[in-house]
């Protein structure tokens, strides 16, 4: 998986990364103490449970690319179960066992010789949390989410993904209900891979649209 | 510029297709307290104490400067604060008062510099 | 497509306001010019913007701009969600002509073109 590290010199707008406050001596810093205390407090009003807070950390934990390269390797493998991911991308993942806690539809787009689909949030962070995870930061600060939707092919030759002028580009901006995956094009020479091995290739920014699936090493 | 409409009309976090810097693939691991401030997110809008939208809300209330500056799960704190004050399910009291309960339990750790 | 508005011939059944969904894919649509404040989802960018309905998203949903100050249930209307060419958002825009813009809109924001 390509995960740059993140990087203290990147003066980026946001400041969507942990202050350095919080390590500082061992202590909790500003915003650690005030999530403990309004979370404590609707503990003790009985408004919430503990007990729900710890459940839905192991539901964030649960979730992770790898469900969503397992939904991408199974459409590769099983065209009906393809047809059905187009058709209703939440119903068939649900029949992969994946839940959609948050309450969203999904809808997966397919990548083609003809057509390369991104997807972003311009307005927040909206994402397929239930078959991804968690956003990664790039994803939820401002140069990615104001540029994919005025520069995309830009964009993309950042991430060194260059796109022929004979595709069309789809972007997708997230702002309701509805979050996107993107069914990326099954790389050549994989014939012969098995279903894991097709879902060890998929990677979750392939996933966003920003990079295409590659052989390992290529 | 005398014109302050724009700041009214158009909220800080509606950014697309606005002027911006190339794309750094910058991430991090969650530290816990925002993987805590995630799960009470997603528990206060299953109980519908403070659903998504409403969290949205509350950090477009925030401004611009605290939008442009606070990391993406300082925002969403703050912003519970706010909404659960308007909502009257918590007073701006209560909520200083455990925050300074909370601060005393680490009093015995490093210095106070 | 009338008939479906009125449920399945045979039951008698009647929707009520907003739960047919009052555009259908291949219709061309103008998002409105309009500008909310406090909070919206319709971003700046596609105000008066033309494009056709590629899809209904199903089910019906409460409006999210009222769902942001708390509004959790009663009336419901459509998402669609919108095809927009880039060179109709963009007058600059660098690319192929085919390239496009997809976004859900609430109904509301609408207008038959």
């Amino acid at each position: 998986m390509v995960e740059p590290h993140h990087d203290h010199d990147h003066d980026h707008e946001g400041h969507d990364h942990p202050h350095a406050e919080i390590a500082e001596a061992g202590r909790p810093g500003y915003y650690d103490i005030m999530e403990t205390a309004v979370r404590e407090l609707l503990i003790e009003r009985k408004m919430i449970r503990a007990d729900e807070i710890r459940r839905q950390i192991e539901v964030i934990d649960s979730r992770t690319p790898a469900l969503g390269a397992k939904v991408v390797a199974r459409a590769w493998v099983d065209p009906r179960f393809k047809a059905r991911l187009l058709a209703n991308g939440r119903t068939a993942c649900e029949e992969l066992g994946i839940s959609f806690y948050d309450d969203t539809e999904l809808i997966v787009l397919e990548n083609t010789p003809e057509v390369h689909n991104l997807i972003v949030c311009t307005l927040c962070s909206c994402y397929p949390r239930p078959v991804l995870g968690l956003p990664p930061d790039w994803y939820k600060l401002k140069p990615y989410r104001a540029r994919a939707v005025s520069e995309p092919r830009a964009v993309l030759a950042e991430f060194g993904t260059e796109i022929s002028q004979d595709v069309e580009i789809r972007v997708s901006d997230s702002t309701a209900m509805v979050r996107y995956l993107v069914l990326p094009m099954r790389p050549d020479g994989t014939d012969s891979y098995s279903e894991q091995q097709l879902a060890d290739l998929v990677t979750r920014d392939a996933m966003i649209g920003v990079i295409p699936v590659q052989l390992q090493g290529e | 510029m005398t014109d302050t409409q724009h700041l009214v009309s158009r909220l800080p976090n509606d950014i697309g297709g606005l002027p911006s810097e190339t794309v750094q693939r910058i991430d991090h691991e969650l530290e816990p307290w925002e993987k805590r401030c995630h799960a009470l997110a997603d528990v206060l809008d299953f109980h519908k104490i403070i659903n998504t939208e409403e969290k949205r809300c509350g950090v477009e209330a925030l401004g611009s400067e605290m939008v442009g500056k606070l990391s993406y799960y300082e925002r969403w704190i703050v912003a519970f604060a706010n909404i659960l004050f308007r909502k009257g399910i918590l007073t701006p009291t209560e909520l200083a008062l455990k925050m300074k309960e909370v601060e005393e339990r680490w009093s015995h750790v490093g210095n106070d510099s | 497509m009338p008939d479906k508005a009125m449920g399945d011939p045979g039951f008698g059944v009647v929707l009520a306001t907003g739960e047919a969904p009052v555009f259908q894919p291949g219709d061309r649509v103008r998002i409105l010019v309009r500008a909310p404040i406090g909070h919206y989802r319709v971003p700046t960018y596609l105000r008066g913007k033309q494009g056709s309905i590629e899809a209904v998203i199903e089910p019906p949903a409460v409006d999210n701009e009222e769902e942001g100050f708390g509004r959790n249930a009663g009336s419901k209307r459509h998402y669609y969600r919108v095809a927009i060419p880039m060179t109709e958002v963009w007058a600059d825009y660098v690319g192929s002509p085919r390239d496009g813009l997809r976004i859900e809109i609430f109904e509301t924001w609408l207008e038959r073109m």
